[in-house]
């Protein structure tokens, strides 16, 4: 165990989650779930609970919570895609050689599925309602798997072949509610991770589609905002920072990077009206107040 | 076989304790017998505490002295809404303490709620003393999932007083689960654990892998449970009878006590009878018509009415945690029904049209989270099958920020241990401080959350706005206890957080507490002189018991009744003050009977003599 953690440390960052899992990178969710239950059993701080761990203990709890989040991760097919595309480069020959074969047989799979939903689709009279209930079914049993998409695209086609099922269309909606805010917080989380590395042309396009799968996401059109600013591209920043600005008008830092967007363009009443909004409910804001006996 | 270790399900209205022996999950019998005691601690008129099935019997007589449902109450604040809705029902007087949380009026002393369950606490201790011949200071403790982190902490600070080292406090639906699943094939399964209580209703996905347990989703209503399915018997019987005789039953404290057990009676009975009749005469008087009786029946169609609005709550918290784990109901494995309120024929068919199969049998719904909890002090303390329990968080943890809003750390389900943290800026310049709340909840608003502390980050460095970082830190540990620390970024100093108790005890309450409860157990154990009284009594007890058949046919032959009349009743006196552990009193009696016995066998021998 000892030399497992030192192990571990030695090669800290640069382990991608499947190999931190000990799995490969075509791994089913019930073969990644199952590594993580197995590897949890010695990581565990409960495993080693009243034992002398000396040095390795917050060792254990580090490991054990890294695991736990590359398990949190890989195990959402959203969040699971938006790793692969962003870690592609360091994952090993064989995992990206193993990524290229889940995507290709996900390909196939899909292609096969495809064609089997239009055959269907074709069904003609009552045998339309079984087989509506066929694809109901079918879509539920790819929920469960984690596979939201093929789910989506089952239900879709049992909406299509019977469209007075109630269950049908709520799951649907539950569903695609679902996809669109895994989208945006995987979204949002590449957008950050991006902007830390200072990419900003990459992070706007992840905070705009992380704004657009979650249209009420302050977080994204503010990060929006900051890199456009960043990247000195002033009407892109005054977009989003209006954006900002309309989802959480009581945030100070929003309206301030608003008011500076609109002095520097020259529209000094609007930046006027701006500080105005932010000094009526930050009276103290000295930057604010600053900028106003500036104008 | 190594530490000594209990598991506790400390329950709304009963409580159980467990342990492991030899391999096999046991529950411990009380003192008295019985596998179940219930969570009631009264103050006799004598000043005596009395705790149990003994508290719980002379609850009629004494309502405004005996404290039931105390769970209730634990870890919360005096004004939040849901304790003022708690209290309404109470029979005992609830009134508000110095921190914003409850106390109880006993009496002339005021109690917290981890004090009056640290009394259950400790009867559960003695009882577990008696059960190993040898003092048990290590237990494992259950809550419901739902139980927030103030909750939680009240609950640990329990045990605290009643003198055990909480070595975890664990969710009840889990704690079911690893009943369940103890000793079972190594097979991958996922089941579902509804599990409710007196007080609580929690539901729970779970799956399991060779040993493992994982928690996938769990979700539940803190203020949901068996009582209000009592209260909903209680309006129904105390409605008409106001409308008739225009007196609200339920504001008269003995009669409500005495509504309560005859609703709960009912509504036990209607689990296998189709209809039952209620009788509680002499329930009150009037004026003018004299004494007052309530006579009603019920029927278990008339039950299910009138609380169908509760099970469908069930339902709904069922269906929501569901599409949280991304299960379909058709695909569990099993169902666990935990909690005495599941005998309910209406919710197990609910839970059958909702599942499509029955529920597991083979999972005792009182008894199945205390062996649980003991199977957790097992694996923790002596590495028992290589079993692990992998818990979440049910709630989302976070901080207010600006505009009222609720900034989400550490989402719910997250498994524990965990920890995340998040990165503060001075807004100020030359700023010092900065206040920052910490809030439990899902709402997006900060006021709608509950509120855990405030935290002040004191002695940063004066500087201009924006250039200190302060990193704070969030940790969740495998109990679902959070703990917070801050470093300011630039010079790596960890910064001293100051929290503000916005409910519950203080330590110093908490280790006066514990120090007075130690002080009660050292009265209650070593006593050799109650002890010696004890055994004579239980002697003498056998002695009348023997001589019993031939009293009563001297009591034929002349000898009368009388005589066997006062021995009956000094009989029964000296029970009740063995029971109370009323050294002194007893001595009196014991005296009493004894001079009994030496007349009583006189007289039998002159009248054999005599025959």
């Amino acid at each position: 165990m000892q030399n497992e953690l030192q192990q571990l440390e030695a090669r800290g960052d640069r382990l991608t989650h499947y190999e931190l899992l000990g799995v490969s990178a075509d791994a089913d969710g019930g073969t990644i779930r199952r590594a993580y239950l197995e590897k949890s059993k010695r990581f565990h701080p409960d495993a080693w609970y009243r034992k002398e761990t000396g040095r390795f203990g917050p060792l254990l709890s580090k490991w054990f919570q890294r695991l736990s989040s590359a398990y949190q991760i890989l195990s959402d097919e959203e969040s699971r895609a938006a790793y692969d595309s962003d870690h592609r480069t360091e994952l090993s020959q064989t995992d990206r050689a193993a990524l290229d074969r889940r995507e290709l047989s996900r390909a196939e799979e899909e292609r096969r599925a495809r064609e089997r939903r239009e055959r269907m689709l074709r069904t003609k009279g009552f045998a339309r309602i079984g087989a509506a209930r066929k694809l109901y079914e079918e879509g539920q049993e790819y929920a469960l798997n984690g596979e939201r998409t093929q789910a989506i695209f089952a239900l879709k086609a049992a909406r299509e072949l019977d469209p007075n099922r109630k269950e049908i269309v709520t799951k649907l909606v539950e569903l695609e509610r679902e996809q669109s805010r895994a989208r945006a917080n995987s979204a949002l989380a590449s957008g950050r991770e991006r902007e830390e590395r200072r990419r900003f042309a990459e992070a706007i396009t992840a905070y705009a589609a992380a704004f657009q799968n979650d249209p009420g996401s302050f977080a994204a059109a503010m990060g929006a905002a900051r890199c456009a600013m960043e990247s000195s591209d002033a009407r892109a920043a005054t977009i989003w920072a209006s954006r900002a600005v309309e989802l959480n008008p009581e945030d100070a830092g929003a309206r301030m990077m608003l008011s500076r967007l609109f002095l520097s363009a020259g529209m000094k009443a609007r930046a006027r009206t701006e500080l105005g909004a932010l000094l009526s409910k930050n009276p103290d804001h000295k930057e604010a107040k600053a900028l106003l006996r500036t104008l | 076989m190594g530490e000594l270790v209990i598991g506790i399900d400390l329950g709304t209205t009963n409580s159980v304790c467990a342990t492991v022996q030899n391999g096999t999950p046991t529950v411990i019998s009380n003192r008295t017998g019985y596998r179940i005691t219930p969570s009631v601690v009264a103050m006799a008129r004598n000043g005596k505490r009395l705790v149990g099935a003994l508290a719980r019997r002379q609850a009629v007589t004494n309502p405004e002295r005996t404290v039931v449902a105390v769970k209730r109450l634990m870890g919360r604040r005096w004004s939040a809404k849901t304790t003022q809705e708690a209290i309404q029902r109470m029979p005992y007087s609830v009134v508000a303490g110095p921190h914003d949380d409850v106390r109880i009026s006993l009496g002339e002393q005021q109690y917290s709620p981890p004090e009056i369950s640290a009394m259950v606490l400790t009867e559960l201790r003695l009882d577990a003393e008696a059960f190993f011949g040898a003092p048990v200071t290590k237990a494992v403790i259950t809550c419901p999932a739902y139980f927030n982190d103030s909750q939680r902490n009240a609950t640990k600070d329990a045990g605290r007083i009643a003198g055990l080292e909480v070595i975890r406090i664990i969710n009840e639906p889990t704690s079911a689960a690893l009943a369940y699943g103890f000793g079972k094939a190594q097979g991958e399964r996922q089941v579902a654990v509804f599990d409710l209580g007196g007080g609580t209703f929690d539901f729970t996905v779970l799956h399991m892998f060779k040993g493992v347990f994982e928690v996938e989703a769990t979700g539940g209503d803190s203020l949901l449970g068996g009582e209000d399915f009592d209260n909903r018997i209680i309006d129904f019987l105390s409605e008409p009878f106001r409308q008739k005789h225009g007196t609200d039953l339920r504001k008269d404290k003995m009669a409500l006590q005495r509504l309560r057990d005859a609703a709960e009676k009912a509504k036990c009975e209607l689990s296998s009878l189709k209809q039952v009749e209620i009788n509680l005469p002499f329930i009150s008087a009037s004026q003018q018509a004299g004494p007052l009786h309530l006579q009603a029946t019920l029927s278990r169609d008339q039950l299910e009415q009138m609380t169908a609005d509760l099970v469908k709550r069930c339902m709904q918290v069922c269906e929501r945690v569901l599409g949280e784990a991304k299960v379909h109901a058709a695909q569990l494995g099993d169902v666990l029904l935990v909690g005495g309120q599941t005998r309910m024929p209406k919710i197990q068919e609910e839970v059958r049209r909702l599942f499509g199969k029955e529920p597991a049998k083979n999972v005792n719904p009182d008894e199945a989270v205390a062996l649980g909890a003991s199977i957790q002090g097992a694996m923790l303390l002596h590495d028992e099958q290589e079993m692990l329990l992998l818990d979440v968080t049910p709630h989302s943890l976070g901080i207010a920020i600006a505009g009222g809003f609720f900034q989400k750390i550490i989402a719910k389900n997250t498994t524990v241990p965990t920890s995340a943290h998040h990165v503060f800026t001075t807004v100020k310049d030359d700023q010092t401080s900065a206040k920052i709340t910490v809030l439990q909840g899902e709402s997006e608003t900060s006021a709608d959350n509950e509120l855990l502390g405030e935290f002040m980050l004191t002695g940063l460095r004066a500087a201009p706005r924006g250039a200190v970082d302060i990193d704070v830190i969030f940790d969740i540990s495998a109990d679902g206890i959070v703990s917070v620390s801050a470093i300011d970024m630039q010079t790596g100093t960890r910064q001293s957080i100051t929290v503000t108790a916005s409910s519950g005890l203080t330590e110093d309450e908490i280790k006066k507490a514990a120090r007075s409860n130690e002080d009660w157990m050292l009265g209650q154990k070593e006593d050799p002189e109650f002890q010696d009284r004890k055994n004579r009594a239980e002697e003498l007890f056998r002695e009348f018991e023997t001589l019993w058949p031939r009293l009563t046919r001297a009591a034929h032959n002349g000898l009368g009744q009388e005589p066997l009349q006062r021995a009956q009743a000094a009989l029964s006196v000296a029970r009740l003050q063995l029971a109370q552990r009323e050294s002194d009193a007893l001595a009196g009696s014991l005296e009493r009977l004894e001079r009994m016995l030496q007349a009583l066998r006189g007289a039998l021998e002159r009248s054999q003599g005599g025959a």
